[in-house]
């Protein structure tokens, strides 16, 4: 685990509070999308097929600000399209740090050396630049259609260590991703310097135009489970143990599509961050009106079915983890032992 | 009523190949601009983001062609909706990219000499 300690404890308090309050339903982190505009058009990205007036649109600092007040989650990630080409990038961070939110902010890292350059940023316990690598050089190219890419990003991560940014890696993988090719991977984006990694599988929804190469569950379980037994003990992961285990079958987990919502220009979005089934006016009516009960993997809801991604599972392992003895061992062993 | 791909340019008539509740389905799941045609005549074309049948008046949201809005129609002033712009999810596949990949490789290997 990488993650500092004033951040684990920031969420822990947070999750327990919550519980001792009744909150049966609660975020963890915001997904903000202040923009729909991207630099790349990667095959597996549902976010950025939209009309042109939509791509040009992006939303006001004062309505970021306003949705990550009325959401109240600790943690803020801010995917897009690319953040870095937000044009209020700067000050959104700024207004976001002062409110002591961790901010995660998702690039692919074309804009980032550039942008550090021009001093749009300031480091701080706060802020985390959370890197788009999907592998390898050729198998991160391959991800993003675009040749490249993958040495412009590791140029980015360099300038933003050298300056002392927290920095980390999130991993999407698709059918056909290679075991070994990502635990070199590890190796070369631990020796970058990096914080932690994160890794996610994949999953078709009806709006990301590639559906063939999304990975199903027992595939995926295999594949992670190749991936991070006998993990070696430079890897680290900016994300809870307990959800890795999911991801290699060794845990259990029921959807917990509210502990990751998601707001834009369209309002906040139903039911979580891949379906896109409608939107609310304010993050109260998501929470009050949405049929929670028709998502997740026990609902039978077939677009769920094989659902194993990060905005859905992580919020439930990391209430396991801080709800339950049993959770707090598996995650404590985990931690110290290195094992998965 | 056509699959997905074959929307654009659709113009269903509703009642006798779509009901309304359908054809607001397929406007909501469209990546690209359709124009809604209320029953006064007036019509608006843009991005059809939301809808909500969940209320006491049914409705739905859209961003105009000029991204202004949010622009509230109810469903009881729709007559119907043409899928008027281009589907911005067509034809971007990733085996697409891996075919136009191909070929520029094997465009770009020169040929064997002759001997
Ligand atoms: S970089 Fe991210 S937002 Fe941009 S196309 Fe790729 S996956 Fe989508
Ligand atoms: S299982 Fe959860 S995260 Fe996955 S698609 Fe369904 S609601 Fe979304």
């Amino acid at each position: 685990m990488s993650v500092p300690f004033s951040q684990m404890w920031t969420v822990a308090s947070y999750v327990v509070t919550q519980r001792l309050r009744g909150r049966r339903r609660y975020p963890l982190v915001l997904q903000l999308e202040p923009l729909f505009r991207c630099n790349l058009a990667c095959a597996g990205c549902g976010k950025i097929q939209y009309p042109a007036q939509i791509l040009r649109k992006h939303l006001a600092v004062e309505q970021c600000v306003a949705a990550v007040e009325e959401c109240g989650a600790p943690m803020v990630a801010i995917p897009g399209g690319e953040p870095l080409m937000y044009p209020e990038i700067g000050r959104l961070v700024r207004e976001l740090v002062a409110r002591k939110r961790y901010v995660y902010l998702c690039t692919n890292a074309i804009l980032l050396k550039e942008k550090l350059q021009e001093d749009v940023f300031v480091p701080s316990k706060f802020l985390s630049f959370s890197v788009h690598m999907d592998g390898v050089r050729e198998d991160h190219d391959e991800a993003v259609c675009r040749d490249g890419v993958f040495d412009q990003a590791v140029e980015g991560i360099r300038e933003a260590v050298r300056r002392g940014f927290r920095v980390t890696t999130n991993s999407t993988l698709f059918d056909g991703a290679d075991p070994l090719r990502m635990r070199r991977f590890f190796d070369e984006m631990m020796a970058l310097g990096v914080e932690g990694m994160m890794v996610s599988p994949g999953y078709s929804y009806s709006k990301a135009p590639d559906q063939e190469h999304f990975l199903r569950r027992q595939r995926a379980h295999e594949l992670f489970s190749q991936m991070l037994s006998s993990p070696k003990r430079q890897w680290r992961f900016n994300q809870s143990p307990l959800f890795l285990q999911f991801l290699m079958g060794k845990q259990d987990f029921e959807c917990t599509p509210w502990g990751i919502p998601t707001y834009n220009m369209f309002g906040w979005q139903r039911p979580c961050y891949l379906l896109q089934e409608g939107y609310a006016k304010t993050f109260a009516e998501l929470m009050e009106t949405t049929k929670w009960d028709h998502y997740g993997r026990r609902s039978g809801n077939d677009k769920c079915r094989d659902c194993m991604v990060h905005c859905g599972y992580e919020p439930s392992a990391v209430n396991h983890t801080f709800t339950s003895w049993r959770g707090l061992r598996d995650a404590a062993v985990a931690t110290l032992t290195g094992r998965l | 009523m056509p699959k997905e791909a074959a929307l654009e340019g659709f113009t269903p008539q509703i009642g006798t190949e779509v009901t309304l509740e359908q054809l607001v389905e397929r406007a909501f799941d469209y990546r690209g601009n359709v124009t809604v045609i209320r029953r006064d005549g007036s019509s608006v074309e843009g991005y059809l983001f939301n809808r909500n049948r969940d209320v006491a008046d049914p409705f739905v949201e859209m961003f105009d062609k000029d991204g202004h809005g949010p622009l509230t129609i109810l469903y009881g002033d729709i007559r119907t909706i043409r899928f008027t712009g281009k589907d911005t999810a067509a034809g971007n596949s990733y085996a697409a990219w891996l075919r136009a990949k191909e070929a520029a490789k094997k465009a770009s290997v020169p040929p064997a000499a002759d001997a």
